[in-house]
């Protein structure tokens, strides 16, 4: 709903209004770029057979966030293929995310797929599930409580692994002196990559704060603390788009600081082309989904569960300039 | 100057007000001529402030006639009474407290020039002129109006509706929070208005400060006028007396003496009620 | 009769010359914020190496700009006795329209800039309209469009691009020039100057101008100080309030268009929480809560402290985990001695 409509101008103001739209549209069409270049390319996908299942899937997700509209879209995918009803809901709050579990097992669903941000929360909820004999599979975050709160399987990234493996990334391109840039103070998984990269790193690494939701704040940040030292040669942002504003700090300040970053998005796949962004370590969020929903897939059908009640790592992949040209049509879609 | 000689400034004759179907004001007439004031009296609740509301062009009233130098008008917005010169002073409403004094006398009537710029140096300098025409001696018009003591702050909002040209003050209560000092400034001031040929409506709980400056008196209760007597025609006791509603004290009296314990409090009741009464007519 | 006044006010400045000029000054609303700059400039001096450098300090400036554009009209519209809630997401809204309508009907990116005028304008009439018809407080009426723009930031982006940003405009028709009026990097003196600052501190002359220079602003103080006595003497105190949330719905788009020039392709879930930011600046800057007091020239004050802070704990290479609590202790103090000279103003009954 856009709430525009309602506060009406005066007809006089309004008929200009669309006068003056009007003749901008027509006079303004972008030669390049722009939705029509993107047309250029699509494509499709098949759907699959077996009974019709219907699946819960609930997370701690804030709205608007990147990374869990790709987890949302392998979850799509994967019930699109195996003729399975997915039920998305989300909440940053445990309390209301055990909440929403309870109303999955109120409506008898056949699968649960749950985040365990916050394990304690779901203990009593995820209990009830096992009760009512509704298997349930945990992604992204809760490896280690997985198993004991009665989830089958678990898929995710272990994410000081994922940070290990950034900080040897950072230490292979050359890079002595490192900032990680934390997008959200307070948030344990960004801290333990920055700890996971310090871990393997070797060199000297510090944590920079920066406001997430205010991107001049994030480059004037940035900006700041290259100023400030400038014998830093290595950014690790922990977000695609504060990759970018890295990108430009850097610029800036004329600093030869080389930037690498977790997870992706399609304005990445060009920066890691160009060669501004050297790096991204990706845990493949779509897999989490897809993979989830396939699982429950599996064991209605099949009985299969995968990694032998260990958890399932969906990354960290490193995608570089080299990998950059295959992985750019997925991520233009969206789904890397 | 035109018209004042003839027909009064402001000129009530019948008016009444419903809100719903409670009654707040029926068959009140009031008149107001120039170089003279006109005071209502009457408890909280009278109907005082629905009749200023009225005259203030807040409200429309319902019923009878209302006129402004002889011409009938309904007025729709305060705007409209003052343009007609109706200049309503309320009692809390009269200044913002934290705006210089200069920027509070000219709220709403500011001078400019070309391209909306204010002309800040002849604000200042007519604030002061005029205040200082009016008694009150600022020893700087850029400080926050609520600094001034509370009779001062009136002042200032009467002498900006004289200056801009009101011939009719509508004063709410100017005395209602002042001390006995404070409130000699404020009756003084409207004393200088009247002799400037103003028609003032001073609306007021107070006897006291009402007689020294009235020339008609309209007492008001329960939205019923009590009293409508010109200066020569009452003394300040029979007003006082009038306002404090000797017969409610008298009767009220006589309800209390039927309970054993309340016949002590009755005596003493009607006693201040013999008190109050006027003495009859001579 | 002119030369008596003259002579009476020449009398009146012998006995204001007693006043020190120290005192006049500490009157003004923007003193406090003012002495609170120079403090933590000198002290930012002295534990920071790089700050005081040139190319820092337009870091700075730049990150106090983008704040102040936004508390230059929040400024006003506390004088103007109200809040605005939805400022914040507001710009993500400016700067995600801007983006979308060109984006998607492949347009030259100046129709998206000026569809996203006319969109953001007419939102903070909504917020103006909302505010007057319904006498809710500003407080409620603005939270309410807060929540809906974030909603529908999230909602529209995700429902046209399929996605949670909005694509990037980099390669479109008047990009270019778009970014060099919104977004560009000056070169003054050697020094790289981001646009913004210019910017702001033109929004900041001018809204001074209108304060304190033109009956609007004499207005805005007194529909914030005494709405009832402003109403009273035939300000249009509705028609004042609408413009200034129209105003803020102005620099709204503004800094929504430097979002998406500088950065290209907007988060739609960014802008939530600063509207509080920008509240923050205008009180360091002097406004009172409760409106009728502050300025314009305060809120930039209060917008370069708060940009001096957040970049001076970086350069003093401080722990980060400690800045919200230095920005806290700032707020209170400004506060307090809000509260001093609001006591000086009004004296007690």
């Amino acid at each position: 709903m856009k709430p525009m409509k309602g506060a009406g101008p005066r007809p006089a103001v309004a008929m200009t209004a669309t006068i003056m739209a009007t003749a901008l549209v027509l006079g303004g069409c972008s030669g390049s770029g722009g939705k029509k270049a993107e047309e250029e390319a699509a494509s499709g996908a098949a759907p699959g057979a077996g009974p019709r299942l219907k699946v819960a899937m609930v997370t701690h997700s804030g709205p608007g966030d990147t990374f869990w509209d790709i987890v949302q879209k392998g979850a799509r995918a994967a019930a699109t293929k195996d003729n399975v009803e997915l039920l998305y809901s989300a909440d940053p709050d445990g309390g209301k995310q055990a909440q929403l579990v309870q109303t999955a097992i109120d409506q008898k669903v056949d699968g649960i797929i749950v985040t365990l941000a916050k394990p304690d929360a779901m203990r009593d909820v995820l209990a009830k599930a096992t009760a009512a004999k509704i298997p349930v599979v945990s992604i992204n975050s809760g490896a280690a409580e997985s198993a004991r709160l009665g989830a089958l399987v678990h898929f995710g990234q272990d994410e000081t692994v994922a940070g290990e493996a950034a900080g040897e990334q950072l230490k292979k391109i050359g890079a002595t002196k490192a900032v990680c840039v934390v997008h959200e103070q307070g948030n344990v998984g960004l801290e333990d990559r920055c700890a996971g990269a310090k871990k393997t790193f070797g060199g000297p690494m510090e944590n920079l704060f920066v406001q997430g939701t205010n991107m001049p704040q994030v480059k004037s940040s940035i900006t700041a603390k290259l100023q400030t030292d400038s014998g830093i040669d290595g950014i690790l942002t922990l977000g695609a788009p504060f990759a970018a504003t890295a990108v430009d700090s850097v610029k800036e300040t004329g600093s030869d600081a080389k930037v690498g970053t977790f997870d992706m998005n399609k304005e990445l796949i060009a920066s890691l082309r160009d060669g501004s962004i050297q790096f991204a370590v990706d845990q493949q969020p779509y897999l989490q989904g897809y993979l989830a929903v396939d699982e429950l897939w599996l064991l209605k059908n099949n009985g299969n569960v995968v990694g032998g009640g260990r958890p399932v790592l969906t990354g960290p992949a490193i995608v570089t300039k080299d990998d950059a040209g295959t992985i750019a049509p997925f991520a233009d879609r969206g789904t890397r | 100057m035109t018209g004042s000689g003839s027909a009064p400034l402001v000129r009530l004759t019948g008016v009444g007000k419903n809100y719903g179907n409670v009654i707040a004001l029926r068959e009140v007439d009031l008149q107001v001529s120039a170089g003279e004031v006109t005071c209502v009296l009457g408890d909280n609740g009278a109907g005082k402030s629905t009749l200023i509301k009225i005259v203030a062009g807040l409200h429309r009233h319902d019923t009878g006639t209302y006129e402004v130098e002889g011409r009938r008008v309904s007025l729709a917005s305060p705007r409209e009474a003052l343009d007609l010169g109706i200049a309503t002073v309320y009692q809390d409403l009269a200044v913002v407290p934290l705006m210089p004094v200069w920027r509070n006398f000219f709220l709403g009537s500011e001078k400019r020039r070309g391209l909306g710029r204010l002309d800040v140096p002849y604000m200042r300098r007519t604030t002061r002129s005029e205040l200082l025409g009016m008694g009150i001696d600022l020893r700087d018009v850029d400080q926050p109006i609520g600094t001034l003591s509370g009779g001062e702050r009136q002042c200032v909002a009467i002498a900006r509706a004289v200056h801009f040209g009101a011939k009719v003050l509508v004063l709410d209560e100017p005395t209602a929070a002042l001390g006995v000092k404070q409130a000699g400034v404020v009756l003084r001031y409207i004393v200088q208005a009247r002799e400037r040929g103003l028609g003032v409506i001073l609306i007021t709980h107070n006897p006291h400060h009402a007689y020294p400056v009235g020339d008609r008196f309209l007492i008001l209760n329960r939205g019923r006028v009590i009293g409508h007597h010109t200066k020569d025609e009452i003394t300040r006791e029979e007003l006082t007396a009038l306002m404090a509603g000797g017969a409610e004290l008298e009767q009220l009296a006589h309800e209390l003496e039927h309970t054993a314990s309340g016949a002590a409090a009755a005596r003493e009741l009607a006693k201040g009620a013999e008190d109050l009464r006027p003495p009859p007519a001579p | 009769m002119s030369q008596a006044v003259l002579k009476s006010a020449a009398a009146a400045d012998e006995r204001l010359a007693r006043r020190s000029p120290l005192r006049r000054l500490a009157g003004r609303p923007e003193f406090g914020a003012l002495l609170g700059a120079a403090v933590l400039f000198a002290f930012f001096s002295v534990v920071a190496d790089a700050f005081l450098r040139a190319s820092s300090f337009s870091t700075v400036l730049y990150a106090a700009s983008t704040f102040g554009i936004m508390a230059v009209s929040v400024a006003l519209l506390m004088i103007g006795g109200e809040f605005d809630l939805s400022a914040g997401v507001m710009v993500t809204t400016g700067a995600l329209v801007a983006a979308l309508v060109s984006y998607q009907l492949t347009l030259n990116v100046w129709v998206g800039v000026v569809i996203s005028l006319v969109v953001t304008l007419g939102l903070g009439l909504l917020n103006g309209l909302l505010y007057v018809r319904t006498g809710l407080p500003s407080f409620i009426v603005t939270l309410g469009t807060f929540l809906m723009l974030a909603g529908a930031n999230l909602g529209v982006t995700k429902l046209v691009t399929g996605n949670v940003a909005s694509d990037s405009i980099r390669d479109m028709d008047g990009f270019d020039a778009a970014r060099a009026v919104f977004a560009a990097d000056l070169d003054v003196g050697g020094v790289r100057v981001n646009v913004t600052v210019l910017w702001w501190l033109l929004f900041v002359a001018v809204a001074t101008w209108i304060l304190l220079r033109t009956r609007t602003g004499n207005w805005i103080f007194a529909c914030g100080g005494a709405p009832g006595s402003a109403r009273a003497v035939g300000v249009p105190v509705a028609r004042v309030k609408v413009g200034l949330f129209m105003g803020v719905a102005f620099t709204a788009w503004f800094s929504g268009m430097h979002l998406l020039f500088a950065y290209s392709s907007v988060q739609s879930g960014e802008g939530v929480g600063n509207e509080f930011y920008y509240i923050i600046c205008a009180v360091i800057g002097g406004c009172l809560l409760t409106g009728g007091y502050g300025s314009a020239i305060g809120a930039a004050i209060g917008a370069f402290i708060f940009g001096m802070t957040s970049k001076g704990i970086v350069y003093a290479e401080w722990n980060p985990d400690w800045f919200k609590f230095f920005l806290g202790a700032m707020l209170l103090l400004a506060t307090v001695v809000n509260l001093v000279v609001r006591r000086r103003a009004e004296p007690s009954r």
